[in-house]
């Protein structure tokens, strides 16, 4: 009997260890994850197009409103549209650097798994292509930025230097010009390309478009470099048609686009409306695009203000834009307040802004929309400015031409309904009638700039370029505590996280490049 | 001859016990527990008493005195097996009555009950020795191995289930607030069930938390599900919060390393040990039912001004659209009774009601325990089965509980013992409320400008069924909205079973096998309704499931031998343990909103999305072995050694392949070496050891993550975690040094506590630029140190035979600092902030080389050279320099229990107090900004020229509004909004009434103990003007000390009556 009882307690105390300890490997491994050798690197492709485009409230908060595009009574938007902080403040610094870092870490793991793999020779000259992209937002926002020790974490850099901007310009520049050469369409092309499914030729369009955006950039500072990777791009060949416009489709199941999501939430979309610099502008050339961007609420009441599915006034007669710099309860007193919409019935409140211009909601609150980087367009517009320029990039007036049509065109491609289509005649006969005239060709070409940008929400692009090229010339807005005053933010504060986690090149960097606020200059917006 | 029979009683006994084991019996009753009211009918056998044989009494006179010959007054002096009897006089002498044949039986609180046989005798003098508690008191120690308590070298305390079960907390870890000295407990004001924050000994570590719990030897699963940070969320309890407290018999704390060492590499939070309550043998079948009915009441703490009503720079509401949008915002023009537009379109009085508070409910509560317990001579048990429904202050929501107990032992042969013990929890949690600054939260109500009547905010929807927002900000969401119509349900079963055997090899040596299955499942919904006010479409539906469970085995030799003859033995353990856990989970979201609104099914979506919950998925596994030998020299030395090592699934084998924790131990028990007048006991204990931390799952490899997939392209990605090859738990070293007296019979006793504590390598998260790559990194250099003090006095200054006093005093002093994080820049590491902080990072609580831990960090005004507040070109303050403003932990706290006895009469009462902490307040904050603050008064008419100095050094005199003034000041200046923690509090009150059998004869009931019972009941001090200095969102360490938009402070009353039947 006792023989028997410790028997069994040791059988069973020899069968547990045994069976238990060998496997510790693979009980230490993730189950729902995978590793290195299993990995497609393609895949990291898509993620980071996916990731980089969904811009949503961080240009949204900022720059749609400083340069006008935009305008909101809302709180949440104070930070843009009156200079003075709203919601997290000085916490939200950190988005475009956020996403940006965190694409390009992306894009620097897929490069790493690739690396000395000949079969990937496309996705890693692809992979270079999206740093240089990637890089340029950030420094065009913030200035000095890391990016020679970038993404070195696992290598063990913790705290990457700053390196100048004008450093950074002539990496991309230089990485540009290799990335585009070394693409060959005869070898393996990428397999999960959100831009152009795998398609090598347009990749080299693109690669050398981001090289005639980066050299326009240099206008104000280093004109000399500007005309050479200006001219070194046509000669290469930028995009030719909106076929090859860089950007990437939204997926409602669980990718929908972030600017959609952002105007979807009602208080959003209610107070945020089209800003009166541009409505007036486009108002003034009778663009047709502001019936395909713009409507009013068709009906009365704060009720029908927040009501997404009821469809807006689109006709561009009615359509105003709303002056920046002031509140829900301050807006009657703006000059030419077209009046607020009645309450609908006892229940109903009034609605202060309802008729003010808003972004059509069957276009950007569209959950599967286009999250436009990069078009053709806009390329055109730069080869136009360096033509105007003198410089070896062909017809100033045909690539103007071109854009404008362009540009309107691309508005089709925005939702897979094509909800805001304009019509080839209203095209054509827009095109003929504004013709680029020699001596106002700067400004037609850098406002056509603004609104094409501004009406595709790639409000990053419409604030660099008005620093670099003064259009439109915006009147800054006046409100009780500004964080600037006096003038329109020229650049974005580093986040405020980095005195603790990258304190010394933080702090290296702000001795370089001046006061860290929202009017020091970068280096290419040179006074 | 006397002759009190309970023939009938103890037939029926044996006729249960013989007709089949015990397991047989329990199953019986457990059929019965279904219906409670048959634990009531359960038929009970009257004692056949005969009366006629009542002779032969003689008169019998006596004195009783004490060890040292003094007469001892009140002596209680009864005939035994009667009711019959007496008290002693003043000086000590009583007569009685009593057959020649009785037993007389002597007995006085704090002494040593005597039974003295009359035997004929008509004089009987008896001497009473103190109850020496002390030196008999035998407690649970790690692994649950019994010892000797005069013998251990280290400090525990023993908590009685009696202190934590009448005045109830839904979750019983919170009832040991102020009870042991060492122990800090903190919660979450997250409504019943909530999580608690249990920190022994300071914050141990940069990742402390609450002690390993093991429930009757077996460990038991602790995990938090889930719970608020600054962007909001619900708190869905911990793994203690599902133990009924009425199935506790005991908890005892083992504060110090060397008592935890046994756990190895899970002791480094300290251990508590769970001792359930189990049947006895040789007892007949009881029957015990306990009825508690308790209420919440809200507490609004808030002491906001009254003058200036809803409004917005200094207007009030003109039009409904103006009102919707400044609820809460209380910047109007003075209260005159004018009609004003308010939220609900209707015109009301603008004069002040402030009845934020009126949206809580006085939430009762009730909890029914039933327990049986029986045993003949082989085998004992214990049944209970016990239903708790604990309503939350938040209307619609509430916690129910069911928990059925059994415990069962039974003598296989006479060498071989079996004991099964099994805890069943079914645990239903609805609306668990939203706390902080999220949407869905019904707190946000707290915030109503002084005119606003919280009930028009009601019913929270339009005709149209849309939610009726009162901000200018949809995502705070109107009260009732949230309460009526959100939905944030939780269904966990869990069972915790152990089953053990023990075989005694020879009389001296013994084997024991144990097998521990703590397995739970989780089930959660989360539901935003048609209608949410930030939401575009029908709303959102998500539903996950949990399964956590844990399992140990454990064998064990035990030996004990003299090693030497009457003066060295020895006591040796040898054993493993096996433990392997897991944690897994699914969930399903239906995506794009419900298509048929206010149907919330997970089929009325166009799609889904589902997957396994990657981020909490754990498995683990821990091989150890373990010793630990105690060799005791007489009875006055005794040296102890414990060593566990920990073979990890975790860890690299590049880094080898485990950790040894060891301790070593001793005491000093001079009063057994040297007698000393009225010294009981006298001991002096030294300790020494190291342990060190569990160790993290998949933290050393890249792992790369298949994302959703984009238009039918694949798209992966990776975590901002960077993973690091050579992760290491941390060490933590302890020396404890401690001192113990006890003095005539236990009148007064004191046990004094020194101890200090280092870790080393602490694996830090730390914070990473994102232009690094990652996120966040581990590293192993962080390094916490904790030094202090622990007092304990206990005593009974007052004892007669009636009446007693027993108080006990306790008081902890920690202090906590922490030595290093990173060792290079020795950086900030980042614990928790508040939702205005969130992103401005104004204020926040942070680890900081060189101050204790979790350090309050705010901004204070900008300042010039020479310290001047330096406003802006508008007036404005603006943020100046991070200062560190205390820790969010207190220095000092403890507690004072007091036990009164009359009689049948008890009264106790224990207050609680806390010094030297900060408190981070998001009340502060928000009703600064929004104009209720008291601060928010000055300057209301004509505006507030800030005294100070611009940018240039002139004297400021530009004059701000005061609105756009004290929001500056809100969104600029985090000092304003930390408040002085200190407290202290009546936390309990108990008055109880114990009818006896006397009163009683002739019902069904043996015993019936009533009582009043009262939580928080009144703060005696605090410095904070809005808040209760205990409120918080979140019991995790990291947001101790934060608080903001969570449910009121709430007092408890109750009642409480417990039935004990006749056998």
């Amino acid at each position: 009997m006792k023989k028997r009882y410790i028997f069994s307690f040791l059988v069973a105390g020899a069968t547990l260890m045994a069976s238990c300890s060998k496997n510790f490997e693979e009980i230490n491994t993730q189950p729902d994850k995978t590793n290195g050798n299993l990995i497609n690197p393609n895949f990291f492709m898509s993620q980071v197009q996916m990731t980089f485009s969904q811009t949503g409230y961080d240009q949204l908060l900022f720059q749609s409103m400083w340069t006008q595009s935009l305008a909101s009574t809302f709180s949440y938007y104070s930070n843009g549209d009156k200079y003075v902080y709203g919601g997290g403040g000085t916490g939200y610094f950190n988005r475009t650097w956020n996403r940006g870092y965190s694409a390009l870490t992306l894009v620097d793991e897929m490069k790493t798994l690739i690396k000395d793999k000949p079969e990937y020779a496309n996705l890693d000259a692809c992979g270079t292509i999206l740093r240089a992209m990637f890089i340029q937002r950030i420094t065009d926002l913030y200035g000095d930025v890391p990016y020679s020790q970038e993404g070195q974490a696992k290598n063990g850099i913790f705290e990457p230097v700053f390196d100048s901007q004008k450093d950074i310009y002539t990496a991309i520049l230089t990485q540009l010009e290799q990335a585009t050469a070394a693409l060959d369409a005869s070898k393996g092309t990428p397999t999960s390309d959100l831009f152009y499914g795998g398609n090598i030729v347009q990749w080299k369009r693109l690669g050398y478009s981001l090289m005639l955006k980066a050299a326009m950039r240099l206008t104000k500072v280093d004109a000399a470099t500007a005309r050479t990777y200006a001219e070194k791009a046509f000669i290469g060949g930028t995009m030719a048609s909106i076929a090859d416009n860089a950007k990437v489709m939204t997926d409602a199941a669980g990718n929908t686009s972030s600017n959609s999501d952002a105007l979807l939430v009602p208080d959003d979309f209610r107070e945020v409306r089209w800003g009166k610099t541009l409505i007036d502008f486009m108002q003034s050339s009778n663009d047709p695009r502001i019936s395909a961007i713009a409507e009013i609420t068709a009906a009365n009441g704060r009720r029908a203000n927040e009501n997404r599915t009821l469809a807006g006034n689109n006709t561009a007669a009615l359509q105003v834009g709303m002056p920046n710099g002031y509140t829900t309860s301050t807006i009657a007193t703006a000059t030419g307040y077209p009046g607020a919409t009645p309450a609908a019935d006892a229940e109903d409140a009034a609605a202060p802004l309802g008729k003010y211009s808003r972004p059509r909601l069957s276009v950007y609150p569209d959950r599967i929309s286009a999250n436009f980087i990069y078009s053709y367009g806009e390329s055109e517009l730069l080869l136009a400015e360096a033509a105007s320029r003198g410089w070896a990039t062909g017809v100033a007036a045909t690539h103007y031409a071109n854009a404008l049509a362009a540009d309107m065109a691309t508005l089709s491609q925005y939702n897979t309904t094509g909800a805001a289509t304009v019509s080839p005649a209203a095209i054509a006969t827009y095109v003929a009638a504004h013709p680029l005239i020699a001596t106002t060709a700067l400004q037609q070409i850098n406002m056509e700039y603004y609104v094409v940008t501004s009406t595709t929400f790639n409000f990053n692009e419409t604030f660099a370029n008005w620093r670099r090229s003064g259009f439109p010339v915006l009147t800054p807005v006046t409100f009780q505590g500004q964080f600037i005053t006096g003038q329109v933010p020229r650049r974005m504060p580093y986040p405020t996280t980095l005195l603790q986690t990258n304190g010394p090149n933080y702090s290296a960097a702000v001795q370089r490049q001046g006061t860290d606020n929202f009017a020091t200059r970068v280096y290419w917006d040179k006074q | 001859m006397e002759d009190f029979k309970h023939a009938m009683g103890l037939r029926d006994r044996y006729r249960f016990s013989k007709s089949g084991s015990i397991i047989k019996l329990s199953l019986i009753l457990s059929l019965a527990v279904g219906i409670q009211s048959v634990a009531i009918a359960y038929p009970h056998n009257n004692a056949t008493i005969n009366k006629n044989k009542l002779a032969n009494k003689a008169a019998i006179t006596g004195k009783v005195v004490d060890e040292t010959g003094v007469g001892l007054p009140g002596v209680s002096i009864k005939v035994k097996g009667t009711a019959n009897g007496t008290v002693s006089d003043s000086k000590g002498v009583f007569a009685i009555n009593a057959p020649d044949d009785a037993v007389l039986v002597f007995s006085f609180l704090g002494y040593e009950s005597k039974e003295v046989a009359v035997a004929g005798k008509t004089s009987i003098s008896v001497s009473l020795a103190p109850e020496s508690k002390g030196l008999t008191e035998v407690v649970v120690t790690a692994l649950g191995i019994t010892k000797d308590q005069k013998k251990l070298g280290y400090s525990v305390s023993t908590v009685n289930g009696e202190q934590l079960n009448k005045a109830k907390e839904s979750n019983v870890a919170l009832s040991l607030q102020g009870r042991v000295a060492g122990l800090s407990v903190g919660g979450s004001n997250g409504g019943p069930g909530s999580s608690a924050r249990v920190l022994l000994r300071g914050l141990t570590s940069f990742t402390a938390s609450s002690p390993l719990y093991v429930i009757n030897g077996v460990p038991m699963d602790n995990t938090q599900r889930g719970q608020s940070g600054e962007w909001g969320g619900a708190d869905y309890g911990d793994g203690i919060s599902n133990i009924n407290p009425d199935d506790i018999e005991s908890m005892t704390v083992l504060k110090g390393q060397s008592a935890s060492a046994l756990y190895g590499s899970r002791a480094v939070n300290g251990v508590i040990l769970i001792t359930t309550k189990s049947g006895k043998k040789n007892s007949p079948i009881g029957v015990e039912f306990n009825t508690n009915f308790q209420f919440d009441k809200a507490v609004d703490n808030t002491d906001y001004q009254q003058i200036y009503g809803q409004g917005i720079q200094g207007v009030k509401p003109n039009s409904l659209d103006a009102a919707r949008n400044s609820g809460s915002l209380a910047w109007g023009s003075k209260m005159d009774g004018s009609d004003v537009i308010q939220i609900d379109g209707q015109t009301h009085k603008y004069s002040p009601v402030s009845n934020y508070i009126d949206f809580y409910r006085v939430a009762p509560s009730y909890t029914n325990t039933a327990s049986f317990t029986g045993g003949n001579e082989t085998g004992a048990f214990r049944l209970s089965a016990s239903n708790l429904r604990a309503n939350s202050m938040v209307p619609n929501s509430y916690l129910d509980r069911k928990t059925f107990n059994f415990n069962g032992s039974q003598q296989v042969t006479p060498k071989l013992n079996v004991n099964i013990v099994a805890n069943y929890v079914i645990e239903d949690s609805k609306n668990r409320s939203g706390l902080s600054d999220g949407p869905g939260n019904p707190n946000n109500v707290q915030f109503l400008a002084p005119n606003q009547d919280q009930a028009t905010l009601a019913p929270g929807v339009d005709p149209s069924g849309k939610e009726l927002t009162f901000t200018d900000d949809s995502y705070v969401t109107n009260p009732y909205f949230a309460a009526n119509n959100f939905i944030s349900n939780v269904n966990r079963t869990r069972l915790i079973s152990a089953l053990s055997a023990k075989y005694d090899l020879t009389k001296w040596l013994y084997l024991q096998g144990r097998l521990g299955y703590d397995d739970s499942n989780d089930k959660r919904l989360n539901i935003e309704p048609t209608g949410t006010g930030y939401r575009n479409d029908n709303g959102a539906m998500n539903t996950s499931q949990t399964h956590i469970n844990e399992f140990n085995a454990d064998v064990l030799i035990n030996g004990k031998h003299s090693l030497v003859e009457d003066l060295l033995s020895v006591d040796l353990t040898i054993g493993g343990n096996i433990r392997k856990s897991e944690l897994t989970g699914t969930f399903i979201n239906g995506q794009n909103g419900f298509i048929i609104p206010y149907f919330y099914s997970l089929t009325n979506f166009r799609s889904r999305d589902s997957g396994p919950q990657i981020d909490p998925a754990q498995k683990k596994q821990v091989n150890s072995a373990y010793y630990s030998a105690d060799f005791s020299l007489k009875d006055y030395l005794v040296l102890s050694t414990t060593g566990r090592y920990d073979y990890y699934s975790t860890i690299s084998k590049s880094v080898g392949p485990g950790i040894f924790s060891p301790s070593v131990s001793g005491s000093f028990i001079f009063s057994e070496l040297k007698k000393m007048e009225g010294v009981d006991l006298g001991k002096v204990r030294l300790s020494f050891a190291q342990t060190s931390a569990d160790a993290l799952s998949y933290a050393n490899t890249v792992y790369y993550s298949l994302n959703n997939s984009i238009n039918g392209f694949p798209a992966a990605g990776f975590s901002s975690q960077l993973p690091n090859l050579f992760l290491k738990p941390f060490t933590l070293k302890e020396l404890e040094a401690g001192l113990e007296m006890k003095f005539w019979g236990d009148r007064l006793g004191f046990d004094v506590t020194y101890f200090s504590r280092k870790t080393n390598n602490e694996i830090i998260n730390g914070n990473l630029d994102w232009s690094t790559g990652y996120t966040n990194r581990y590293i192993g250099t962080g390094s916490t140190q904790n030094r202090g003090l622990e007092v304990e006095i206990h005593g009974t200054p007052v004892r007669t035979s009636d009446f007693s006093w027993t108080p006990s005093f306790n008081f902890t002093y920690v202090k906590n600092k922490i030595l290093q994080t990173d060792g290079i820049t020795n950086n900030n590491i980042g614990f928790g902030t508040f939702r205005p902080a969130a992103s401005s990072g104004i204020a926040v609580t942070s680890l900081v080389v060189g101050l204790s831990g979790p350090q309050i960090l705010a901004t204070d005004y900008k300042r010039d050279a020479s310290g001047n507040v330096v406003f802006d070109a508008s007036g404005l303050p603006q943020r100046g320099d991070l200062k560190a403003m205390g820790s969010a932990i207190p220095k000092f706290y403890g507690g004072f229990n007091n036990s009164f006895n009359y009689k049948q009469i008890n009264l106790g009462f224990l207050v609680d107090y806390r010094f030297g902490n900060k408190v981070l307040s998001g009340t502060e904050n928000g009703s600064i900004f929004r104009g209720l603050n008291k601060l928010t008064l000055k300057g209301r008419e004509g505006g507030v020229v800030g005294s100070g100095v611009t940018e240039s050094g002139a004297a400021n005199t530009v004059n701000v509004p005061a609105q756009t003034y004290y929001q500056a000041l809100s969104r600029n200046v985090g000092a304003v909004s930390v408040l002085d923690g200190s407290f202290i509090k009546l936390r309990q009150v108990t008055l109880g009434y114990t009818f006896n059998s006397t009163f009683l004869k002739g019902t069904p009931f043996s015993s019936i103990g009533v009582a009043a019972v009262a939580r928080n009941l009144w703060t005696i001090m605090k410095h904070t003007d809005n808040i209760d200095p205990e409120s918080g969102f979140s019991a995790d360490p990291r947001y101790a000390g934060i608080e903001g938009a969570s449910l009121p402070f709430a007092r408890t009353y109750g009642l409480n009556v417990n039935f004990k039947l006749k056998n």
